[in-house]
């Protein structure tokens, strides 16, 4: 139990200041996106009319994704987010499900994921309402309804940033803590796995698609 | 008083097991019995429906119980961890764990007894979408479960960090307030993420064919109302990681407790709040589905506004823990 | 710890501070929430009005936040006045 926050760390000094790398966080991402490459690689290596059981599970995803994007945003921004959309969401389901595998642990454990993905959606948004709006209109969004409010509608938008990325952290990683704690009291063979079913297929799913909805919106709620 | 540093960290796990326990109960009791109460009263409605109406209330039942089961899993770990035992700290940290989880478990208990019980009712309704009212009621019960996740992660960090090295000083007054910050948080949103939850089966009883905008509609208003929980657990990182230089003045605590404090009370309000904006656009979007996306839109302003007290209660305890 | 008047004082003042605006934050966050829902509700009936509608609700949000308001203006003066 004493390694329960121990995270090996590489520290790279670069001009004076130090880049602090997380190398098991990086090496689970790497894993994460060669499954993702395989998978593509596999779904469109032969394309036809008639489609094969790769293609047929890959057009079934897209295009769930893209009704989805579709719903919150007009159909010529769809086709401008919905990749985006579409492999946030896969990305965040297979990091979420590769604490299943043993040894193997999962990348949203780590804050720095889910905050990185989080600012990135918060810059997407508001670039998106930017372009769609023009700067007067969007800077003026922060004065309503009153004008004191500026300073709370910013830190309103800086919240979303936190919620969105402290909501997967929280639940991922706090489901890899439950399943350590419960792994060390009881000499059970059946209970962890179990847990380990619920709280990474099941929760990891749940969050992942909640992380990717909340993304869309955010757009979503930004153009209009 | 001469009693030496292990009594005392004695005393404060068992009091922290107690309240860990006895808070939790309360929670998954009532979230259980307002369950079994509409189950009841669907069977009425429906006798011959009585076997599934059952089976789904005993599905229902389990998850509410699971907020229960964190809190039995920490109280447990409080009785009979040995921590290495270095200042008087442990026993702050032990104690804070098991408000915390106390709490927290509390909001989410009730809150899973809603779609519990919405299920039940709309399976008398609807018996044909029995399937699809289990799986969102599943769905909604495990997302409202995730408050009690947050308490019960804050509560073994409590736990199982190592506290040796920090000075007595105001450092036993953060560890409570974080404690409280995180667990009392937790009660709105649970509460509110199950209004929600209960919504959508509601809806999906009585028209199935939206189940996937009330789905989504669900979901992200479960997420907003859980943002309250989510400052909670900001803070709470806060007062546990930050280094508080040594002071044996009283005010230098208070201010740190009345941190944990000032966040905890203040996320329980618009937890309930969004959570009751979320339950009107979800059984909204059942009745109107052609508008889903407007409805989406104004539950998002409306708990954005909603939430601002909640911004407000941050930005004191932050000011609280960083200025003075 | 020795407690002196003035750490006594300042150590209500932190406490007050906080329970002001933690408790203060509980009222206007259900009001507001019933609000929105209610909001929802008329917007379900009556999808053409929804200008019309999002701005009362706006307003009646305004005017229920006014006592958290209150509460925070209590509790920075008893931080930084008091």
């Amino acid at each position: 139990m004493g390694d329960l926050g121990k995270i090996h760390q590489l520290i790279i000094p670069f001009f004076g200041h130090d880049i602090t790398l997380n190398l098991e966080v990086i090496l689970m991402t790497w894993i994460v996106f060669a499954i993702l490459f395989a998978l593509g690689f596999l779904t469109v290596r032969k394309k036809g009319l008639y489609p094969k059981a790769m293609q047929m599970f890959g057009e079934f995803y897209v295009g769930q994704f893209y009704g989805l994007t579709e719903d919150a945003l007009d159909r010529k921004m769809a086709k401008t987010y919905g990749p985006l959309i579409c492999a946030l969401f896969m990305f965040l389901v297979l990091s979420n499900w590769l604490g299943i595998f043993p040894h193997l642990e999962e990348p949203t454990k780590d804050l720095n994921t889910p905050l990185s993905l989080g600012i990135m959606g918060f810059f997407i948004a508001h670039y998106a309402g930017i372009r769609s709006k023009g700067f007067k209109a969007y800077a003026s969004e922060y004065f309503q309804p009153m004008f004191f409010m500026m300073p709370l509608n910013v830190i309103g938008e800086l919240a979303k940033i936190v919620s969105i990325s402290f909501r997967l952290f929280g639940n991922i990683m706090g489901g890899s803590i439950i399943i350590l704690v419960v792994s060390h009291l009881t000499y059970s063979f059946v209970l962890p796995p179990i847990l380990n079913a619920f709280f990474g297929l099941f929760v990891g799913t749940i969050q992942a698609f909640v992380f990717t909805m909340l993304t869309v919106v955010y757009i979503s709620v930004q153009v209009k | 008083m001469d009693t030496d540093v292990q009594t005392i960290i004695r005393g404060a796990a068992f009091l922290g097991a107690a309240m860990s326990m006895g808070l939790g109960a309360v929670g998954a009791a009532i979230g259980e019995g307002y369950t079994a109460a509409q189950a009841n009263d669907a069977v009425s409605r429906k006798p011959e429906a009585s076997g599934d109406i059952l089976k789904n209330m005993l599905v229902g039942q389990a998850v509410a119980e699971s907020a229960a089961i964190f809190a039995l899993v920490i109280a447990i770990l409080l009785l009979f961890l040995d921590v290495p035992v270095h200042n008087v700290l442990e026993g702050a940290a032990l104690l804070a764990a098991g408000l915390c989880m106390g709490a927290g478990a509390v909001g989410s208990g009730i809150g899973s007894g809603f779609p519990g019980g919405q299920a039940c009712q709309g399976i008398s309704r609807q018996p044909s979408v029995m399937s699809r009212l289990t799986t969102n009621m599943l769905i909604g019960s495990a997302v409202c479960q995730t408050p009690a996740i947050f308490s019960m992660v804050v509560a073994l960090m409590l736990i199982f960090m190592d506290f040796g090295s920090l000075p007595v000083g105001p450092t036993w007054a953060a560890l409570i307030g974080a404690g409280l910050s995180t667990g009392l948080a937790a009660i709105g949103s649970g509460y509110g993420g199950g209004l929600a939850a209960g919504a959508s089966c509601e809806g999906i009883s009585r028209q199935p064919e939206t189940v996937g905008n009330v789905t989504t509609v669900m979901l992200v208003g479960q997420a907003v109302a859980q943002t309250p929980s989510i400052f909670g657990l900001l803070v709470s990182f806060v007062l546990i990681f930050k280094a508080f230089p040594a002071s044996s003045m009283l005010h230098a605590a208070i201010a740190l407790l009345s941190a944990g404090l000032c966040m905890g009370f203040g996320g329980i309000g618009p937890g309930i709040g969004n959570g009751k904006a979320a339950e009107g656009a979800v059984r909204w979007v059942a009745r109107n589905v052609a508008f889903s996306g407007d409805l989406m839109r104004i539950m998002l302003v409306g708990q954005a506004v909603s939430q601002s007290t909640a911004i407000y209660a941050m930005v004191v305890a932050l000011v609280l823990i960083f200025v003075v | 710890m020795a407690l002196e008047g003035a750490d006594i004082i300042k150590a209500a003042a932190f406490l007050g501070a906080g329970l002001s605006m933690g408790l203060g934050a509980i009222g206007p966050g259900v009001g507001e929430g019933m609000v929105a829902a209610k909001a929802c509700e008329a917007i379900g009936k009556n999808p053409r009005e929804a200008g019309l509608l999002t701005r009362t609700m706006l307003v009646g949000q305004a005017v229920s936040e006014s006592t958290g308001i209150y509460s925070l203006v209590i509790a920075l003066l008893l931080l930084f006045v008091v």
